[in-house]
């Protein structure tokens, strides 16, 4: 069973981790989730985002998920953000590739460009 | 789309972009009443009677920017319901929200299975931060009723502003869902 208890401690842990950070989010990762994306598998893409920050213990990561953004025919996309970059599009996501992603670029910082379908601002 | 947690995620999605705050959420598997009863409530912008209508119409997306207006979402949650001889209803009011209900027959062959029911929720609870779920999962048989009641606004509250994407919240959120759908049997439903 999971209790209160637990969760204090998470926080009391968390809070100790951020006193030695400056910023709390790092990397923010958008997964588009619309009627298309989750029809090719956005779903399984979200989740392996999510094992592999817990696993990795990536604390300054942010997953959030969006609506469709007019890409359907290269579902699953992920959006890469990071501050004073330019955001990197990954499309035809899968888990493996997403695997790729997180050491590659979220940990190491290196784009995986066989991946990207289009950069902005 | 494959299983009725897929659909489940369509429609959350649909809720948060009509600007939900609270999301209220309601699984009844019932094996007496031979029934699967998904009841999604939201308090986002709503709908006048005219788009409600058009809702159901495949022909018809409320993303005005795109050029292909085309909205599968709710046309294929309601053909999916319909062919397991359930039902599928949604009542909006503009400016109160929406509520949409829709039941499967729970032993009819066409009926989709529930699929990963676990995955479904933790993508919507962790990547929609800014939206408070409120879930509840109730099993009833002959005689016995087991439920599981999972609300995020009191876990935010206890986080004092960790975000819901940390390493260990995640597996405490995951965790916490696990049992939950074990105890109501969602799992292989």
């Amino acid at each position: 069973m999971k209790t209160l208890a637990d969760l204090k401690k998470i926080r009391e842990k968390a809070q100790e981790e951020m006193k030695l950070r400056n910023s709390q989010v790092r990397i923010k990762i958008v997964v588009g989730m619309g009627t298309s994306g989750i029809a090719m598998g956005a779903r399984e893409v979200m989740k392996t985002f999510l094992e592999e920050i817990s696993q990795r213990n990536l604390t300054d990561v942010l997953v959030t998920q969006t609506g469709e953004k007019g890409l359907s025919s290269m579902e699953p996309v992920v959006d890469v953000i990071e501050e004073g970059k330019p955001t990197v599009t990954y499309g035809n996501m899968t888990p493996e590739k997403v695997r790729k992603v997180v050491v590659e670029h979220i940990v190491n910082g290196r784009i995986v460009s066989d991946y990207v379908v289009a950069t902005g601002k | 789309m494959q299983d009725i947690s897929l659909h489940l995620l369509d429609i959350i999605e649909n809720s948060v972009r009509a600007g939900a705050k609270h999301i209220r959420i309601r699984i009844i598997n019932d094996a007496q009443e031979n029934v699967l009863r998904f009841i999604i409530e939201d308090d986002g912008c709503g709908m006048d009677a005219e788009t409600l209508a058009l809702a159901q119409d495949p022909f018809y997306s409320s993303k005005e920017e795109r050029v292909k207006k085309v909205g599968l979402g709710i046309p294929l949650f309601k053909q999916n319901a319909e062919l397991s001889n359930g039902s599928f209803t949604i009542t909006s009011e503009p400016g109160l929200g929406t509520v949409l209900t829709a039941e499967f027959e729970r032993d009819n062959i066409d009926r989709l299975p529930m699929g990963n029911l676990k995955d479904t929720l933790l993508g919507a609870i962790l990547g929609h931060q800014d939206v408070d779920f409120h879930l509840s999962l109730i099993y009833r048989d002959q005689d016995k009723e087991q439920s599981f009641h999972f609300n995020t606004e009191f876990i935010k509250e206890e986080l004092g502003g960790i975000p819901l994407t940390y390493p260990d919240v995640i597996e405490y959120i995951e965790q916490s869902l696990n049992e939950g759908i074990q105890n109501t049997n969602m799992e292989d439903v």
